[in-house]
């Protein structure tokens, strides 16, 4: 059998194996959900056995001399003492490396990425200069430059804020302002949710495509007949655990 | 029992029958919908657009099978526009466990645009270490890759002719269905070592890159299957995400139809509790 078509009968299998557990949860599901982390496990392992240990040490060890390289596989290796009770406390030298050296990456970088570049964009002048004596305020919600825009954004990262900070009571005024800021998250929480839920539609339509091309007569029908054999599969385990109850009864 | 008790008791399976039929009729029957282009897809597009023939462009391919249907779809697009205008294609993942499906992408659209393995284009496939490897192919590329995907070396390749870091880089395209994936290249990448830059995402982290795109940060961004089928459509290449816009739309109508509905219910129950004194 060529590999597509088998691949095909596979994909379709599973794919229809998964969706049995919109049904109820079967056995069928948790075959192919088990059979998904395995695989996934298993792959990820191979291919990093390959590529770290076999391409990344020993190849530069033994074919180029790196010998500088057993420096951090020597830390690496310290993480494995964990497992030996007595010699655990090595590993912190492992973790204090790692945490260390993330830290130092990390740090400066987010600041400067997300803290820094987003304050900037956030304190954008809330009119515009137009020619030598004029100043004029742009009305255009669709232009993400826009005045209007600045200062719904102003407003939103200000009330935001406000809303949680505790120290003070939200009354009066400021109930108001912690209001505007539970509006605008609950904006934020709706887009949030739209796009969640168009991409998981997204995934829905990339099975039901596959399933459809693999109902053509080039693959062999794996859809129908696999559809078919589910259908069944089920009627027969729903009539078994029905029968089961009913004895228990 | 009332319309609304039985409506709000519904068999959920009565609910996934009808988001599949929504699904799938469309898939049958296309209607074909119009698809607008939105500003941040046709950024990336009008960028790619723009650059000479021989540039180099970096696709990072960071998802793995599970965000397929969103991600796929945008791959094959930039990889068929970058191939189109002659660009000096170098892609590789973060996610090792979608190795195996970018080289499948890669080598599918080289093949299908006619491209030479080393000559236009290379899989330079996947190091350990998401933002390390970017700081490290910040420094030197070939001490991240020493080799590609297939075992060859890198230096020496003639599509990387003149690469020495990501600071030769024109332009960068990061496919990200997670960590690491387009905030880390931003971050790591593009801050750092100030090439150009725009991201492809699921549709669930669309939301929580816009302020990067906002900012100018990443100058383009192509948002799940709707960015995808946007792209498809800008290029003239029509494909998945085009032929899933429909059920897109469908699906999308019956969710807010059940969402209203389900409003209606609950408070035309409420009102009818409340109209009893049942509630306070």
């Amino acid at each position: 059998m060529d590999a597509t078509i088998f691949g095909a009968w596979v994909a379709t299998g599973l794919t229809l194996l998964i969706f049995s557990f919109l049904y109820k949860d079967t056995p069928f599901f948790k075959f192919a959900e088990h059979l998904y982390v395995g695989v996934s496990i298993g792959y990820t392992i191979v291919k990093t056995y390959d590529t770290v240990i076999l391409h990344l040490i020993i190849k530069p060890i033994v074919e180029n001399g790196e010998f500088a390289l057993l420096i951090p596989v020597a830390i690496g290796m310290l993480m494995l003492t964990r497992y030996v009770p007595k010699a655990a406390w090595m590993s912190r030298y492992a973790f204090a490396f790692i945490v260390g050296m993330g830290s130092g990456l990390a740090i400066p970088r987010t600041i400067s990425s997300f803290i820094l570049k987003q304050i900037e964009d956030t304190v954008r002048p809330l009119l515009s200069i137009a020619g030598p004596d004029g100043l004029t305020f742009s009305m255009n919600l669709l232009n993400p430059a826009s005045n209007i825009n600045a200062v719904i954004i102003l407003l939103g990262v200000s009330s935001v804020l406000f809303y949680f900070f505790f120290s003070i009571e939200h009354s009066g005024t400021g109930k108001a302002v912690a209001r505007t800021g539970i509006m605008f998250l609950m904006i934020s929480f709706g887009a949030g949710f739209g796009y969640t839920v168009m991409a998981r539609m997204s995934l829905l339509i990339g099975r039901l495509s596959d399933l459809i091309e693999f109902s053509d007569a080039s693959y062999g029908r794996p859809t129908i007949w696999l559809v078919v054999a589910v259908a069944a599969a089920l009627v027969l385990l729903s009539r078994r655990s029905s029968a089961g109850s009913q004895e228990k009864q | 029992m009332t319309f609304s008790d039985r409506m709000l008791k519904i068999d959920r399976r009565i609910i996934f029958l009808m988001i599949g039929l929504c699904t799938l009729l469309p898939l049958l029957y296309p209607v074909g919908l119009p698809i607008k282009i939105s500003p941040e897809v046709r950024g990336v597009y009008d960028h790619i657009e723009s650059l000479p023939e021989g540039s180099v462009f970096l696709l990072s391919i960071d998802f793995d099978p599970a965000s397929k249907p969103e991600l796929y779809p945008q791959a094959i697009s930039l990889l068929r526009h970058a191939f189109r205008k002659n660009l000096r294609v170098m892609t590789m993942t973060l996610w090792v466990s979608g190795t195996g499906m970018a080289d499948q992408i890669v080598t599918q659209v080289a093949k299908e645009m006619g491209k030479e393995y080393g000559k236009d284009y290379a899989f330079l496939g996947w190091s350990p270490g998401g933002q390390a490897v970017i700081i490290n192919m910040g420094q030197d590329l070939y001490s991240a890759f020493p080799s590609d995907y297939g075992g060859k070396p890198t230096k020496g390749l003639p599509v990387l002719e003149g690469v020495r870091n990501l600071k030769d880089v024109t332009y960068m395209v990061s496919l990200g269905a997670g960590r690491p994936g387009v905030e880390e290249w931003y971050v790591f990448g593009k801050d750092k070592y100030k090439f150009e830059m725009g991201g492809g995402c699921t549709g669930v982290m669309a939301p929580g890159l816009y302020p990067l795109l906002r900012s100018g940060q990443i100058n383009g961004l192509i948002g799940g299957l709707r960015g995808a089928a946007e792209y498809e459509s800008l290029i003239g290449q029509k494909g998945k995400a085009v032929a899933g816009m429909d059920a897109q739309s469908a699906t999308h109508v019956a969710i807010i139809v059940l969402v209203i509905m389900c409003n209606l219910i609950y408070f035309s129950q409420r009102r009818a509790l409340r109209a009893q004194g049942q509630l306070g």
